[in-house]
């Protein structure tokens, strides 16, 4: 494992009576994805508003041991908390524009540092909307309100706004999960990109997110840690048996593969068609991989397939323009 | 009960119909602009000039919302950001109970306690003139402690409504919790505090009661917040059932009624559209 950034030691947290996170200790790598996962209500996003102590803001929190950051205990009282926040970006679980425009949406976390400079704001702002890919997209309505964006688009916008006070870490709670799937296939990306830069804490309940994205896998369940480790270790080989029921109560590592189709090329509603025919053929129970890159056939067939009274397992991506849907019968 | 809410739902417009038909002489012997923009209220000789009310309700109005808002943003904004549950929870209510007060008692308060005031301690220190301590200011301030229920408890909804979310945003870039209040929370809370303050003007502006015991009713156009003034409430209230023989003198104070009436009704739609708004999350 590389270097460790953010260190947790013995962290204790309680809602009230509630122990929501249970004598936490893990190390945190630096310049990597690192995934906490876990079911709802297990303590990831807690943990998560530990590390730039927003938990501060709910009533009737009190929390006890150590997050080192660069040596700097951020639980401390004496530690300047204003600061600590600047080091560390956050993208919320649906994007959150703050009242204002696109453009002021980024230059505001510039401006409240000191900066004052038009021509240097006008820079961060050209800077970090190209960094998520949404110049572009933009560069004609930089003074329209950013609640007019699309959601996928606010997302980035949220991202971008994060990096532009140049941070350190970058804190994700479940940041795709109010996204279509091709606004989170690019949020993912955009991630993949900036972790060479960044060090990225990720909470998510999407074991496939937590598999394309993580190096190392945190897996909470009920406060405490189950397991930690680096991804492959974690995904492939479970020490304990609650992650590796976990994981596979959501994904099969092997699942047996009865049928394949191809259907790169088709379009809706004939890919559709298709696959119907394809799974027509299987007997109850088996299993049908299909490989479709029409973007709408991503969302579209597995929702036909399970109004059918089929059963999804699988959607994912597995290279830049291909989706693998696995379908059983 | 149909029938009943029916009733209910027309006296409004019962009203207006019926204040516009008795206010009607006047309005068609006397021009609209004479009656606006004159400053002679003579109504033995027929002059009914009702620029000074107008002006009387406008300065005490005016200075009343001035004094309430500043005061009732910041302790709504205290309220709401800074204070912890127990607090707001012991003031809230005692908030509201300014509300529920009569206003008669208000006006008491106002001759025994802020007239006294003005007249021997503000007034002389100052070095102006007024008459017995009576006068817009008196009138202003007790009205602004009347209006500061309005303001604080819709001004506190409106905060109320603006997402922990948006705070957290702010707050992970690294802004103070004031640069968070200033630049985020009350940005997305304006137009919710523009309307909170225009429902507290509206209920200023038709107020009678405590004002015409503070306000010194002189009809007069006044220039100065010492001045005494004679706001359209309290004319109304101080002579309507007297000198009814001067001819139109009953309708033109019935149209005083419609002008108050029309004015209330515009400020209030208005509040209650912003408000409305929020509410459906389209602000």
């Amino acid at each position: 494992m590389s270097e460790t950034h953010i260190q947790i030691e013995n962290v204790n947290a309680y809602y009230g009576r509630t122990h929501s996170l249970k004598n936490i200790s893990v190390q945190i790598p630096k310049k990597q994805i690192t995934a906490i996962i876990g079911p709802s209500g297990c303590g990831k996003s807690t943990l998560l508003k530990c590390m730039n102590r927003l938990i501060d803001l709910t009533d009737g929190v009190t929390y006890s041991g150590k997050i080192l950051i660069d040596n700097e205990d951020i639980f401390d009282r004496k530690t300047d908390i204003v600061d600590i926040r600047k080091k560390m970006g956050l993208l919320a679980q649906r994007p959150i524009p703050l009242p204002m425009s696109i453009y002021e949406n980024i230059a505001y976390g510039p401006k409240i540092h000191g900066l004052k400079k038009k021509p240097d704001l006008d820079a961060i702002v050209e800077k970090y909307l190209k960094l998520v890919g949404l110049w572009e997209e933009v560069k004609d309505r930089l003074n329209s309100p950013a609640s007019q964006l699309s959601l996928g688009q606010q997302q980035r916008l949220c991202l971008a706004r994060g990096l532009a006070v140049e941070p350190e870490i970058i804190l994700c709670d479940e940041p795709t999960s109010a996204l279509d799937p091709v606004s989170s296939q690019y949020i993912e990306q955009q991630l993949l990109k900036l972790k060479n830069d960044y060090t990225i804490v990720i909470v998510t309940h999407n074991i496939h997110q937590a598999m394309r994205l993580a190096d190392y896998v945190i897996h909470l369940y009920l406060g405490e840690v189950v397991e930690h480790g680096l991804s492959n270790d974690v995904f492939e080989n479970p020490k304990e048996e609650r992650t590796r029921a976990y994981i596979n109560g959501t994904f099969s590592t092997e699942l047996k593969i009865d049928s394949e189709s191809d259907l790169k090329g088709q379009l809706c509603p004939f890919n559709f068609v298709y696959a119907k025919q394809a799974l027509h053929n299987l007997e109850d129970g088996k299993i049908l991989k299909l490989i479709v890159d029409d973007p709408i056939a991503v969302t579209e067939v597995p929702r036909g397939m399970e109004a059918d009274g089929h059963k999804v397992l699988i959607v994912k991506q597995i290279n830049k323009t291909d989706w693998e849907i696995v379908i059983q019968k | 009960m149909l029938a009943a809410t029916v009733f209910a739902c027309l006296l409004f417009f019962l009203m207006l119909v019926g204040l516009y038909i008795r206010a009607s002489p006047i309005l068609s012997i006397v021009p609209i602009t004479d009656l606006l923009f004159s400053s002679v209220w003579g109504p033995s000789d027929g002059k009914f000039g009702f620029l000074p009310f107008i002006m009387g309700t406008l300065w005490v109005t005016g200075l009343a919302t001035i004094i309430a808002v500043p005061i009732s943003l910041l302790s709504s904004i205290y309220l709401s950001e800074y204070a912890g549950n127990r607090l707001r929870n012991a003031v809230k209510p005692l908030i509201d109970l300014l509300a529920g007060i009569p206003s008669v008692v208000y006006g008491l308060w106002g001759v025994l306690a802020v007239v006294p005031f003005i007249k021997n301690t503000l007034a002389p220190a100052l070095g102006v003139e007024t008459i017995g301590g009576y006068g817009i200011l008196a009138g202003g301030i007790v009205l602004s402690i009347m209006v500061f229920p309005i303001i604080i408890s819709v001004t506190g909804e409106v905060l109320r409504s603006v997402s922990q979310d948006m705070r957290e945003v702010s707050l992970s870039l690294g802004a103070t919790k004031w640069q968070t209040i200033k630049h985020v929370v009350l940005r997305k809370a304006r137009p919710g505090i523009f309307a909170a303050i225009v429902l507290g003007f509206s209920r200023a502006f038709g107020e009678t009661m405590a004002v015409l015991m503070v306000v010194g009713n002189v009809a007069k156009v006044p220039t100065s917040v010492f001045d005494p003034a004679y706001p359209l409430p309290a004319l109304i209230a101080n002579t309507f059932g007297e000198m009814m023989s001067i001819p139109l003198y009953d309708s033109a104070i019935l149209l005083a009624a419609l002008m108050l009436l029309i004015v209330v009704l515009i400020f209030n739609i208005l509040a209650r559209m912003v408000l409305i708004k929020i509410e459906r999350g389209v602000i």
